[in-house]
């Protein structure tokens, strides 16, 4: 009994000594990380807008948004505090756009990419191929912006990320449409539709009949697609779109281009 | 009774904690991409390392026997929290890059391993010099691992370019393989230098 009395007091007395100093080392340290972590914020501000004097936050989707302003309350532009997919989990960045929509710097905050390898996100090299672009150019991982031999997983996270960080900063922060392949059935009368898209060769048509406020058939009325490779495409898109009613559908492994063409050719006849 | 010089010094070649007893291999493998990293790393596990050897000296004769590991590992946590919040505040580039690594060193096994062995048994002053010497030893240890890495992996050494601009990294040093591959070159080549020093 005296034993695990003496026990629990030892370990008691050790516990709250160790409690008493740690919580001195925090009231020590934490006001200089707190201190550091808003001098960082400023400093990543000021480095894309010098003239910042006013910053407002928003929330978009769990992410946080900064539109600048400088002391005349002039709109300078949007940071976003954002993350991408990358090899080693989430990359956290800072996206800069201006008020013209182009992208004027970007700052990779943390991340668990492979040092010596994925970190090029980091480096200049690779970021100078995003930076300047605007919010209307093409910007697709490998086909508009290169990824990085031996880091593509990284880069084209990256890339996909600031692709949709625009979108949202675009229309919600500049006032800029987005095209999205999204179509509000409610305001399309019944009847008769054609529309024309690229899909792997350009001028592929498809007629949708809508009926009752619904979309009840897609023609494929010409296209000049590889014959066999485009069947799958041909054969199983138009069902799906009918059965979602939306064009949000997965495309077609094999015939992936076909498959976005019809999606966008009927985007095209309803929109 | 081992001298002073000998209770130092084992812990740097005789009895290092990484080439001799392969202890604390988790770090080891894991922050040692960069020479940076790796001496930041030896550095904080040698301060923890110094702080709870000093104390669990100090109370080796408070603290009971069948509660010693809890209390261990309570005065360790403390130390290494402390170690965390200072690099949070004043190094944060190093504290982000050792991450969750700086926390674990509550776990490092070369530190509650010379609590158990060593402190409770000793007085203060062998407690210190046992620390200093294993201490340094991991660090040692850590930062060769390091530049090796970061020379081969990355053309440079703290940072510094030295390989010059033709020189084509090999990424795979710089990737946990690579700590795996460096790591067993070295093991081999220091048993072979010990063997031939006639040291076992």
């Amino acid at each position: 009994m005296r034993d695990s009395l003496r026990m629990a007091l030892t370990l008691l007395i050790i516990g709250a000594l160790c409690g008493g100093l740690l919580s001195v080392v925090n009231g020590i340290t934490s006001p200089l990380i707190a201190e550091r972590a808003m001098a960082e914020f400023q400093e990543s501000m000021g480095r894309f807008f010098p003239a910042v004097a006013k910053v407002e936050v928003e929330e978009v989707n769990g992410e946080e948004f900064y539109s600048c302003y400088d002391g005349s309350g002039k709109f300078l532009g949007v940071v976003g505090q954002v993350k991408a997919a990358g090899y080693g989990g989430d990359i956290f960045y800072d996206l800069a756009v201006n008020d013209a929509g182009d992208i004027i710097g970007i700052r990779i905050g943390s991340h668990g990419e492979t040092p010596g390898i994925g970190d090029v996100i980091e480096k200049e090299p690779f970021q100078s191929r995003l930076i300047g672009r605007n919010f209307a150019d093409p910007i697709s991982a490998g086909v508009d912006v290169d990824v990085s031999t031996g880091a593509s997983v990284s880069t084209g996270g990256m890339i996909n990320s600031v692709r949709r960080v625009m979108n949202v900063i675009g229309e919600n922060f500049l006032g800029m449409e987005v095209e999205k392949a999204e179509i509000d059935m409610s305001k399309v009368a019944d009847g008769t539709y054609t529309g024309t898209a690229t899909g792997f060769k350009p001028d592929l048509t498809v007629e949708v009949t809508v009926s009752g406020g619904k979309i009840t058939n897609i023609e494929i009325v010409s296209h000049g697609e590889t014959a066999g490779i485009s069947d799958k495409a041909f054969n199983e898109m138009p069902g799906q779109i009918i059965d979602a009613q939306n064009l949000e559908v997965d495309t077609v492994s094999g015939a992936t281009m076909t498959s976005q063409g019809i999606i966008n050719a009927v985007f095209n006849a309803l929109k | 009774m081992t001298t002073l010089a000998q209770e130092f010094s084992k812990g740097i070649l005789k009895e290092n904690p990484i080439f001799r007893l392969l202890l604390g291999m988790c770090p080891t493998l894991a922050v040692t991409a960069t020479a940076v990293y790796g001496f930041g790393m030896g550095v904080s596990a040698l301060f923890v390392l110094l702080c709870s050897n000093i104390v669990i000296s100090l109370l080796k004769n408070v603290i009971p026997a069948k509660v010693r590991i809890p209390a261990y590992i309570l005065i360790i946590a403390t130390f290494v929290t402390i170690v965390d919040m200072s690099l949070n505040a004043f190094t944060p580039d190093l504290h982000k890059a050792l991450g969750i690594f700086i926390p674990l060193i509550v776990v490092n096994c070369i530190i509650l391993g010379r609590a158990e062995a060593f402190a409770r048994k000793n007085t203060l002053g062998r407690s210190v010099i046992d620390a200093l010497g294993m201490g340094i030893g991991f660090t040692l240890s850590l930062t060769i691992l390091g530049i090796i890495r970061e020379l081969f992996g990355a053309g440079s050494v703290f940072g510094f370019e030295v390989m010059g601009a033709a020189f084509q990294p090999m990424g795979i040093l710089a990737t946990a393989p690579g700590a795996f591959i460096t790591l067993g070159v070295l093991l081999g080549l220091f048993n072979f230098i010990f063997k031939r020093l006639g040291i076992e």
